[in-house]
């Protein structure tokens, strides 16, 4: 298993300027296969990344739409399936379903995106090799980690590269 | 104000994972906990009793057949709204204030809306038939009643008590990562990390998360509306004078909130004290805290106002008496006892001392809390005991199982708040490392 390769090289750094900064200084030096780790969200170190998102509203939406569609069947069909005459009131009585309707869209808009996120992220997943790297368990405190990654086209300069970007350190994660 | 230092990213993380890892307040915990444990004894106690033998040992009965499951069911609802609104309207809003709060708020909103939950369901007579709230295909072909508001109450608490808790657990994974990797014991790693559920910080998970925990918010600010808008409308669908009226739903919510940010100014001045995080929990919050209480309960008393006049307004002669009844009945005293302890205390804290006074905080808090249990105290009972027939009218007095019931409530409170002050962070440790980062 000697030359495998490995999962990628990790610098650790100070502050989210520099690491911001040695992603840019990276893709600056032919660099493609880039992650970043950091205590918070960054929002220069997503843009230096390329990183977009735009899904998980639309989750949320469909999953409101289908907490509607689904709690509208159930009150349509239960009430004409058992149908109670309250002083000559509409079986169908909109205003009155509208506020369970809310809520189960409510329900289903938070619940669907919530399962999307997970699932788009892969997790729970209790095993990767980052957390193999010893400096790593800092990523949750105050240090702000770039991988560049083996498969990276350019990663056997990827030492060199990163030594010039004064990292506190750098890791080599099997 | 703003002179005080900001602590540093490794400080934040020191301060609030040391909380849980090398426990601050051993014994005054352990004592609390004890406390809360006898509490929680007496609500086993006087439910087994209730399950043996009924509703019947309480106090309500016609005409009061509500009582106190029913007015303590929406006290606890409306203390649990706060935590709600200070994390999610105040993160849409920019206040990064909040970012102190939020975590222990929401802890308590969980809390708080356990303790409401448990009501309604333990007043059904039959709370083993709860199921029959559910649309199942029974073999008795009967379906629940969706025009009605009590079976709109069982979707608004459910649906608010799971939003509550993903919203929660949600915002925490980040900050269960930092125990994980904080933490010196392998059980104790092992237990945060499969709760962290694997977090690393990785960007694209960031990205995607930040954009899940906004979009949370904004879908639970309507929410907290809607759930307090629904329970008030459990009585203002009705007929019942005093109930009867538009006000009803934006003066719950309000009185509701107003009650929550009590509890959360209460909750923030004995943690910052117990856990030393004077640094995270300062006095500017203690400030900030104290105008919230102070506009929401200014608000509030614009509902007292309103609902007296609308009962002129409207000229019935039952509205009038319910409001007679009210201000000169039997129960007199907690339409007077809600009206002084919930506003004339509150005036100290137009005065920047006053609101930076922890003590005074806290006592001005506890004094709402309570006017805020005789609000609706009073609104249940003065509008029930004397309604329309005279032949009708009766009183109403609690029993000791009323009571031993609702001191329980306090433990079932306290014993998960407790354990979450003792094994969770109970400040949001990377939201306040992002305003460290400028």
């Amino acid at each position: 298993m000697a030359d495998r390769a490995p999962f990628g090289l990790l610098a650790e750094f100070r502050t989210a300027e520099d690491l911001e900064a040695a992603v840019h200084a990276a893709l600056d030096n032919g660099h493609q296969r880039l992650d970043a780790f950091t205590p918070f969200p960054v929002e220069g170190v997503n843009e230096a990344l390329g990183l977009t998102e735009n899904r998980i509203g639309w989750f949320s939406l469909g999953g409101g739409i289908l907490g509607i569609a689904l709690m509208l069947a159930i009150q349509i069909g239960s009430n004409f399936n058992y149908p109670i005459n309250v002083g000559g009131r509409p079986i169908l009585a909109w205003p009155a379903f509208a506020v369970v309707d809310f809520e189960l869209m409510v329900l289903f808009s938070v619940i669907v995106p919530v399962l999307a996120m997970l699932i788009l992220d892969r997790l729970p997943k209790l095993h990767h090799p980052i957390f193999n790297a010893p400096r790593f368990a800092l990523a949750s405190d105050d240090r702000f980690f770039l991988l560049i990654k083996g498969d990276d086209p350019r990663f056997t300069e990827a030492g060199l590269f990163l030594d010039t970007r004064n990292p506190v350190s750098i890791e080599r994660v099997e | 104000m703003s002179d005080i230092p900001v602590p540093s990213q490794h400080e934040v993380t020191r301060e609030v994972a040391d909380v849980p890892l090398r426990f601050p307040a051993r014994r005054a915990w352990w004592i609390a906990f004890g406390i809360a444990l006898a509490l929680l004894s007496l609500f086993v106690v006087s439910v087994v009793h209730l399950l043996m033998n009924g509703p019947g040992i309480w106090g309500n009965n016609m005409p009061v057949n509500w009582g106190f499951p029913i007015f303590v069911y929406v006290w606890w609802l409306g203390l649990g709204h706060a935590g709600t609104l200070i994390s999610a309207l105040l993160l849409l809003l920019g206040q990064e204030w909040r970012n102190a709060l939020n975590r222990f708020a929401e802890a308590m909103t969980l809390c708080a809306v356990i303790c409401a939950g448990i009501y309604p369901i333990i007043h059904l007579g039959r709370p083993w038939f709860l199921y029959w709230m559910f649309p199942y295909p029974a073999t008795m072909g009967v379906w629940p009643q969706f025009r009605s508001p009590l079976e709109w109450d069982i979707w608004a608490v459910m649906t608010y008590l799971i939003v509550s808790a993903i919203f929660w657990y949600i915002g925490l994974v980040p900050d269960l990562a930092t125990m994980r990797d904080r933490a010196r014991s392998l059980a104790k790693k092992r237990i945060y990390g499969l709760f962290a559920l694997g977090w690393r910080g990785q960007a694209i998970h960031w990205l995607r998360w930040k954009k899940l925990y906004r979009l949370m918010a904004a879908i639970a600010v309507p929410l907290v509306v809607s759930v307090h808008s629904e329970v008030s409308l459990l009585f203002a669908a009705g007929q019942i004078p005093g109930w009867h009226s538009t006000i009803y739903p934006p003066y719950f919510v309000l009185g509701a909130a107003f009650s929550g940010f009590a509890i959360v100014s209460m909750i923030a001045i004995v943690v910052r004290r117990a856990f030393h995080l004077e640094a995270l929990v300062t006095n500017r919050h203690l400030d900030l805290l104290g105008k919230v209480l102070l506009a929401s309960g200014l608000m509030t008393a614009y509902g007292y106002v309103f609902e007296a006049f609308d009962a002129l307004y409207s000229g019935d002669a039952h509205e009038i008496g319910t409001l007679m009844d009210r201000v000169g009945g039997v129960y007199l005293w907690s339409y007077w006892g809600a009206i002084i302890l919930n506003f004339l205390p509150l005036q100290g804290l137009w005065f920047a001392r006053v609101r930076n006074s922890p003590l005074l905080l806290f006592l001005i808090s506890a004094s709402v809390m309570i006017g805020m249990w005789m609000e609706r105290y009073m609104l249940l009972v003065t509008s029930l005991y004397q309604d329309f027939l005279p032949s009708s009218f009766g009183r109403y007095t609690p029993t000791f199982w009323d009571w031993s019931t609702y001191i329980g409530t306090l433990g079932l409170f306290l014993t998960p708040f407790l354990l979450f002050l003792r094994f969770i962070p109970s400040i949001s440790m990377f939201e306040e490392k992002e305003i460290a980062d400028g």
